[in-house]
């Protein structure tokens, strides 16, 4: 197994306030990865030091086994096509913008020109080569940075909110040809987006990151609190959870929504971590029949359509949940 | 008002004669001022490119005196470089007092801090996008440099163009350091104040109309470069 990324103790700062702190990020060769979290999360910040544009304050970055240093910083670099989320494009035209990172490399005019131009059909804008580049609309100006990041057949391409704002057209043409991309010549695909459903759409492996840390499991049941009973209990104020095994260290703890089991009745037999509630929300999504149950805390449960539970559910109904132990998450 | 249109009409049939006497003046003053904007644009838009980028000690202090120095009085200047290049100066060896090098020397040296402020404020008023594309794309740090410049250029021309404005139109370091001598340094400012002083109204506003021709020049080239285009 091929590593694209590792990523070892990386902090970055801005300012003086830590935006990020990764203590270990593997990801492989020829994956798409979707890094998910809300706004502020570091998720930008993370692709630019994955693409080298920005340096950490401290750690390792490992591209393709290779210590990433000063002196091959360049030619990483040279690896990777960068699409920002507002991409910026030069004050030239769309074809000379496209073959801006063919010049840089030294490819000749009269190749750069064709292979621009390829890049250009492959995004749907063919005929928008001699066209100002200032003057596209949104979706165009993106579908143009990523031909231009395309056309340099990078080996990994890092996509910051691909579908933001977007009209439909271009949303599916960006992950047609990103996805395409990644099956034809294998190039592993990053996408930094706040949404689970892109996410799960697009990529096969799916980090969640909050507030410049990737946490473990998913966020949808982010609990904040503090341990007791000598590392047994994960205490959040409103309730306390029985853990799997005594930790030594923990701030926080998601638990799994699919590993949430709910019923209408107390459990015959009852584990320390079913909690009593109410329902306070039902909704559709991805699928899935999602669940919000009061229990001391605001748990999220993932319910499959063919669940026995869902026509008989209420807002307001009484119902009891229980967490699973493995779908408890600790950091 | 008859006295003004009288002068005017001469002034007139000077340039339209070709007076030989009126064309080295402007020739003078428009070779010296070319040299000086371009040897401050040489120093000037990599010094002004390199303060905006780079975070060092010192800079807000720094580009407090550069906002200064874009007044610096033209009698200073002059006044410096005459102690510089008087016989007895540092620069004395050099034999450039009352010559057309030393009055670009001087000028160079009044036009620098406007290039070097105007690229600044031109390069720090760029999309901050443009510094991670340009690496993105892979460019190494001259090709950036470049690149940036090339975003920045009608900024960059607009600076180039104020520079030379200011230094075509000064008379104080033309003075002084040229010392308005006839067919050598005189320059259109230097004359027009000679010319004036001695009555020869006819000779004055002829320059002075050439004075303000170059002005409405570089104001167009000016509006020219600013105007939105690709």
């Amino acid at each position: 197994m091929t590593l694209a990324y590792s990523l070892t103790d990386i902090s970055f700062y801005h300012g003086p306030r830590k935006s990020l702190e990764v203590a270990r990020l593997e990801l492989r060769a020829g994956e798409v990865v979707a890094l998910v979290g809300p706004n502020g999360a570091g998720k930008t910040t993370l692709l630019h030091l994955m693409a080298f544009v920005e340096s950490p304050a401290s750690g390792a970055i490992q591209f393709f086994g290779a210590r990433v240093m000063r002196h091959n910083m360049l030619t990483c670099r040279r690896r990777v096509g960068l699409l920002l989320q507002n991409p910026y494009l030069f004050h030239t035209t769309v074809l000379s913008n496209v073959m801006l990172g063919l010049k840089i490399r030294g490819i000749s005019k009269h190749a750069g020109r064709s292979m621009a131009l390829e890049a250009l059909e492959r995004v749907g804008l063919a005929g928008f080569e001699h066209r100002p580049a200032k003057l596209l609309s949104g979706g165009e100006s993106q579908r143009v940075a990523l031909a231009r990041a395309i056309v340099l057949n990078p080996d990994v391409l890092l996509l910051d909110e691909p579908a933001n704002h977007l009209d439909r057209q271009s949303v599916v043409r960006t992950r047609e040809v990103v996805l395409d991309l990644n099956r034809s010549r294998g190039t592993t695909v990053v996408l930094a987006t706040h949404n689970l459903a892109e996410a799960k759409t697009m990529a096969g492996t799916i980090a969640h990151l909050l507030q410049g840390q990737i946490i473990p499991g998913s966020p949808e049941n982010l609990l904040s609190g503090r341990l007791s009973d000598s590392g047994s209990l994960f205490d959040t104020g409103r309730i306390a959870i029985r853990l799997p095994a005594r930790v030594s260290d923990a701030k926080h703890l998601t638990v799994d929504p699919g590993k949430i089991a709910l019923s209408r009745h107390r459990p015959a037999s009852e584990s320390p971590n079913t909690f009593h509630g109410r329902v306070v929300s039902l909704a559709a999504e991805n699928g899935l029949a999602t669940v919000s149950v009061e229990a001391g805390e605001r748990f999220q449960i993932n319910l499959p359509w063919t669940s026995d539970m869902l026509p008989d559910l209420r807002l307001g109904q009484e119902v009891w949940i229980t967490l699973s132990h493995d779908g408890i998450n600790l950091f | 008002m008859q006295f003004f249109v009288d002068s005017l009409l001469s002034a007139l049939a000077l340039i339209s004669s070709f007076d030989p006497e009126v064309y080295l003046v402007v020739w003078t003053s428009l070779k010296v001022s070319a040299i000086a904007t371009a040897i401050a644009a040489v120093v000037g838009v990599p010094l002004g490119v390199l303060f905006a980028v780079k975070r060092f000690p010192g800079k807000r202090a720094l580009v407090l005196i550069l906002n200064t120095s874009m007044a610096l009085p033209t009698v200073v200047v002059g006044l410096f470089f005459y102690a510089l290049l008087s016989r007895r100066g540092p620069l004395g060896h050099l034999g450039w007092l009352f010559t057309p090098q030393g009055i670009a020397a001087g000028l160079s040296v009044l036009a620098l801090p406007i290039m070097v402020n105007l690229t600044l404020a031109a390069i720090q008023g760029l999309d901050a996008r443009l510094a991670i594309t340009c690496r993105s794309l892979g460019a190494s740090v001259a090709q950036q440099i470049v690149l940036i410049l090339r975003e920045a250029r009608f900024a960059v021309t607009a600076a180039v163009v104020v520079a030379f404005g200011r230094v075509v139109s000064e008379v104080g370091i033309a003075m002084m350091l040229g010392g308005n001598i006839k067919g050598f340094t005189r320059t259109m400012t230097t004359a027009i104040a000679l010319e004036t002083s001695k009555g020869e109204f006819e000779l004055a506003l002829a320059l002075g109309i050439f004075l303000l021709a170059v002005a409405f020049l570089v104001n167009a080239m000016l509006f020219l470069v600013q105007r939105p285009r690709v």
